[in-house]
């Protein structure tokens, strides 16, 4: 088998005796554990190798002292005790080997101890300082009365036969211990081999997930601890087992141990294989993410965000998500101000909870707003680039347009006018060839106006702006199409204030604003009406007005006429390009001011006004 | 328009000889016609570089030009021209801006037409051009301390007398009088108070409408199309004032 070698072997033969050595083990290790329980073992043994040293022998001595030194109060000697003992108050003595001096006692070094002037000994040592639950009392015997005296000693053989027990102890749980503490060490190796290894596959570098890992974290570890739990209550009561008193392993205790390692092997598999899920799941970044408690406080963090960053809103405009996120703010910020008062009231710490909250909802509702704000502004600069584009456009296409137009009117119109220079043609002809001349020149006016219109409204004309007098501009133009007023039978009354009215605008446009705007009235007056022209001050304001009386029915409105190609009259007979007070509309707007029409039954009615300057 | 005086003054330019460039052959053609027809010869060309060939091989005493044409544009063909060259060029474009206007003129043209044209307008153009063109040595000579100069304005101060690119023509008293004011001050703005002052030598009031009538007399005997001035422009809501040219 072709097994590919990474930095450890990911093949699952190699993946399956590891994961069965690593429930093994410990499998050993509780059966181990509970023979020794069995075996009536002091793991004390393991570490000390000299009885006489061991906390257990230390232990006997102080007990047997301790009950010694109660007969200093009881004044009754302990009865039936395996060791041998002398006491005295320094007046009475007691004793269970007759009257015998310190030297008897001293034969049985190191099993023996001793009370004088004051000073405990314990054999080989005076230490007071192990943690035993005689001390106290002896220390407190100690400093009763220096006159006491106490000897204590065991029989060589009772000690002989302590010292053997230990010895056969060691030699017979030493090897089972390191065999312990080495499986222990491989078993962390398997371990760590196994959480390294865990949905690796020999043949990529991805991570594959196993069939329990679509489980939720916590059910995992609720299985693992149930699991633990549930092996601790089966296993614990056979460590309360009587134990072995022959030395030998009887049926019983066998059966026991063989039991105990069938469970503890099947906890250990199912513990094993929630733990390398867990850790799969580690790895892949899901085990907090793939949790129930995530995702139900996800879903509600969620709820709580989308009120502000606009998702909750998306399918309202923007200003409107604004005003939505502005009053859920103040909604939940006066629930926010009222349970914190509540919780002050309640005397509780919770208190501190809403303003905390409170906190992070601003947070929230600062970043959601600038994020709408940004939306806006994209949403505007878009709207302008995709304006500026079509505006860019349509110039381009009025300039190529006009240019197409006015070609093939050059031609027309020269033709034309060799046509008229033509000797030798019929009346008829001459009549006809006058016609063209005058369809081609309203032509051409037509789509002259035409263009002026198509710039100025798509803001590509320039305009030079200056200081000039408007009451100056009215007479000159009046002066200027003073032969067409008097062919016209029209009466003009023209009221100017004396003082200049001084403005800003483009002297040429504004000149073509009135030069319509009268030509219009000369145009559709009634015969013999008059026309009112007038220019007032009105609240900081130069007001021209021009009225007329037209000869026809304005069955029109005032917005209608300003449409372009609008014309008064209806049969479209007459001359003019039907754009002269759309023009005059647009040159006013792009000199700064304002152009208005009223029309009250025959009564036609221009103004148009501009802000005074001084 | 007024054709009093471009009848009136019909000196036969013969023998002078116009190139006629524009790319539209019919348009070419029809200018053609329009001036042969007024007794000048007429070469056609169809864009720049075939201008140039013509300018190169025969003697031209003045250029039509487009100013949309291929190979070569009408702007950078007067530029070329103006190199090496003096004669009349007079730009013939639906261009229609004033800043199409002053782009031309700046590049050395003389006179800018925007298609589509008055035939009549086009022909006293060139004649205008071609007069002044072929009398810049009487001008030069005849310089004298007396005379106006503004393009083709000429006014002698002595003998009264105005000539429109040497062709002379009748002014009134007050007539004169204004343009030798606004003419003594090529491109200085008159408001009409300004000039009843010193013409009538009198008090102003309410003399816009008088001075404005004047002005558009003068107008109409001294520009081609009184209603695009060359010379005399009314500044509108300001006054009046001579263009320096």
């Amino acid at each position: 088998m072709a097994t590919r070698l990474r930095k450890f072997s990911t093949s699952p033969v190699t993946k399956a005796i590891a994961f069965i050595l690593a429930v093994l083990i410990p499998t050993g290790l509780v059966v181990l554990a509970l023979f020794a329980n069995f075996s009536y073992l002091d793991t004390e043994c393991l570490f000390v190798e000299d009885y006489f040293d061991s906390r257990d022998f230390a232990n006997r001595m102080r007990k047997a002292a301790a009950e010694v030194s109660d007969t200093l109060y009881s004044r009754v000697p302990p009865e039936n005790v395996p060791y041998y003992y002398y006491v005295s108050d320094g007046k009475k003595e007691w004793s269970n080997v007759g009257k015998q001096d310190k030297s008897f006692f001293e034969q049985f070094e190191p099993a023996f101890c001793s009370l004088e002037n004051g000073q405990w000994s314990f054999g080989r040592s005076t230490d007071f300082t192990a943690s035993d639950i005689y001390i106290d009392r002896l220390k407190y015997y100690a400093v009763v009365d220096k006159s006491n005296t106490i000897y204590v000693a065991y029989p060589s053989e009772t000690s002989r036969a302590w010292e053997q027990k230990w010895q056969k102890d060691r030699e017979t749980f030493m090897p089972m211990f390191m065999a312990a503490a080495a499986g222990i060490v491989l078993l962390l190796s398997l371990a760590a081999y196994l959480a390294a290894v865990t949905g690796r596959k020999p043949h990529d570098r991805d991570l594959h997930p196993g069939k329990t890992d679509s489980t939720f974290s916590e059910i995992l570890i609720a299985a693992l601890l149930l699991t633990a739990l549930a092996w601790y209550a089966i296993i614990e009561p056979a460590f309360d087992e009587n134990p072995i008193d022959t030395g030998k392993l009887g049926t019983y205790h066998i059966v026991v141990l063989v039991l105990v390692g069938i469970i503890t092997s099947a906890a250990a598999t199912i513990c094993g294989t929630i733990l390398l899920t867990l850790i799969r799941k580690l790895k892949a970044g899901s085990l907090v993410k793939h949790s129930i408690i995530y995702k139900i406080f996800y879903r509600i963090y969620d709820l709580a965000v989308s009120l502000f960053d606009g998702r909750a809103f998306s399918k309202y405009p923007l200003t409107k998500s604004l005003f939505y996120r502005q009053l859920i703010f103040i909604i939940l910020s006066f629930v926010f101000v009222f349970l914190t008062f509540l919780f002050i009231a309640l005397e509780t710490y919770a208190a501190l909870i809403p303003p905390v909250l409170e906190m992070v909802m601003i947070y929230w509702y600062i970043k959601g707003n600038n994020r709408t704000y940004m939306d806006i502004n994209r949403g505007f600069d878009e709207s302008l680039e995709e304006q500026m584009k079509s505006e860019r456009m349509k110039v381009a296409l009025i300039t190529n347009v006009s240019h197409d137009l006015k070609t093939p009117l050059t031609s027309i119109i020269s033709y034309i006018d060799l046509l008229s220079k033509e000797e030798g043609l019929p009346e008829t002809a001459k009549d006809y060839v006058k016609i063209l001349g005058e369809k081609a020149g309203r032509l051409n006016n037509m789509v002259s106006d035409l263009f002026d219109l198509a710039k100025s409204t798509s803001g590509n004309m320039p305009v030079d702006i200056e200081k000039l007098d408007l009451k100056k501009l009215i007479e000159q133009t009046l002066a200027d199409m003073g032969d067409r007023i008097e062919k016209s039978g029209l009466a003009f009354r023209v009221r100017l204030p004396e003082k200049p009215m001084q403005i800003n605008a483009d002297g040429k446009k504004l000149y073509r604003v009135f030069q319509n705007v009268i030509d219009n009235a000369l145009k559709y007056s009634l015969q013999g009406t008059r026309v009112y022209v007038a220019l007032e001050e009105n609240e900081g304001m130069a007001v021209a007005t021009v009225k007329n009386t037209a000869g026809y029915e304005m069955d029109f409105t005032a917005d209608e006429i300003l449409q372009r190609f609008m014309r008064g009259d209806k049969s479209r007979t007459t001359e003019g390009s039907g754009l002269g007070l759309s023009i005059a509309e647009s040159y006013t707007k792009l000199c700064g001011g304002r152009f208005k029409v009223d029309i009250d039954g025959d009564l036609f009615k221009v103004t148009i006004s501009f802000n005074l300057v001084s | 328009m007024d054709n009093a005086r471009i009848s009136s003054g019909d000196t036969r330019a013969s023998n002078a000889r116009i190139l006629v460039v524009d790319d539209d052959r019919e348009i070419a053609m029809a200018v053609e016609k329009l001036l042969t027809r007024e007794g000048y010869e007429v070469i056609r060309a169809y864009d720049g570089m075939q201008a140039l060939e013509a300018l190169a091989e025969n003697q031209i005493h003045l250029i039509l030009l487009d100013i949309m044409m291929p190979k070569l544009d009408g702007l950078s063909a007067t530029m070329k021209i103006r190199e090496s060259r003096n004669i009349p060029i007079i730009i013939i474009s639906a261009k229609s801006e004033d800043s199409d206007k002053i782009l031309g003129l700046s590049m050395g043209a003389d006179d800018y037409v925007t298609k589509p044209f008055n035939p009549q307008e086009l022909v006293a153009r060139v004649k205008s051009q071609l007069r002044r063109y072929m009398h810049l040595g009487d001008i030069a000579n005849g310089s004298r301390s007396s005379q106006l100069r503004v393009g083709g304005l000429c006014l002698d101060t002595d003998a009264k007398q105005l000539t429109v690119d040497g062709e002379p023509v009748r002014l009134t008293a007050k007539e004169y009088k204004i343009l030798e004011l606004l003419m003594s001050n090529p491109g200085v703005v008159f408001s009409a108070e300004q000039i009843y002052e010193a013409v009538w030598k009198d008090v102003p009031y309410s003399v816009e409408n008088t001075v404005m009538v004047h002005i558009r007399r003068i107008r109409e005997k001294i520009e081609i199309n009184p209603k695009e001035p060359k010379y005399l422009k009314v500044v509108w809501g300001i006054g009046y004032k001579i263009e320096k040219v």
